[in-house]
């Protein structure tokens, strides 16, 4: 697929919801070996003004992860760079959804940037930031 | 803009996107002269130099360039 093609199949938007388990918490923990109490221990927590443990906010990355891996119109992708704003916190259980528009095309060296949004299941911008992929 | 000033501006993004501040382009550098400057790093040097003057360049144009020179005189010649 070249770069006018996936700019067109693309369309104006995507969008994917993903949810915060468990599971998805012990395996971002593990991978991490992150063990801050603000998000191990709810009274920590909860001293610290948030209700309840917080989510790790790199939990989004992964999902951006899955995102360019899995959801673009084209599995020949490879991604350059990315960053990420946190603007809210994720709490076990969220529904999170990820908006990407895409903010840039560089024909000359075959790459898209994108910029995204995390929203939460309240509609509160949780994340937010820009990632650039190469077409392979 | 003559090509001095735009050599130095495109030296201030080689800098950044190489992490080095004592890096010193001239016209005659190539990406054999700057060990940092591998195909990934290329990719970024690009888009930055993209974004920071407005301009795109073609595929065609980049692996047309022998060196630094050619590719400050892609830039002059882009319409403004």
């Amino acid at each position: 697929m070249n770069l006018n093609e996936f700019v067109s199949e693309f369309n104006e938007k995507m969008t994917h919801h993903f949810d915060v388990t468990q599971t998805v918490y012990n395996a971002f923990q593990l991978c991490s070996g992150d063990m801050n109490p603000l998000h191990t221990d709810e009274s920590f927590a909860k001293q610290k003004g948030f209700r309840e443990r917080v989510m790790y906010g790199n939990i989004l990355n992964g999902f951006v992860s899955y995102f360019i891996g899995e959801c673009l119109p084209t599995k020949s992708v490879i991604i350059h760079s990315q960053d990420i704003v946190f603007k809210n916190p994720v709490y076990l259980n969220d529904n999170v959804l990820l908006e990407a528009v895409i903010d840039g095309v560089y024909e000359s060296v075959n790459a898209i940037e994108f910029k995204f949004k995390f929203f939460n299941q309240n509609n509160k911008v949780i994340a937010k930031g820009h990632i650039q992929i190469g077409l392979l | 803009m003559d090509n001095k000033e735009i050599l130095n501006q495109v030296q201030e993004i080689f800098r950044d996107i190489l992490d080095e501040e004592s890096i010193i382009i001239t016209g005659d550098t190539t990406a054999n002269d700057v060990e940092e400057w591998d195909s990934l790093t290329h990719i970024q040097l690009v888009v930055a130099i993209e974004k920071h003057f407005k301009i795109k360049f073609t595929s065609k144009e980049i692996v047309s360039w022998k060196n630094v020179g050619e590719m400050i005189d892609n830039i002059n010649g882009k319409p403004k």
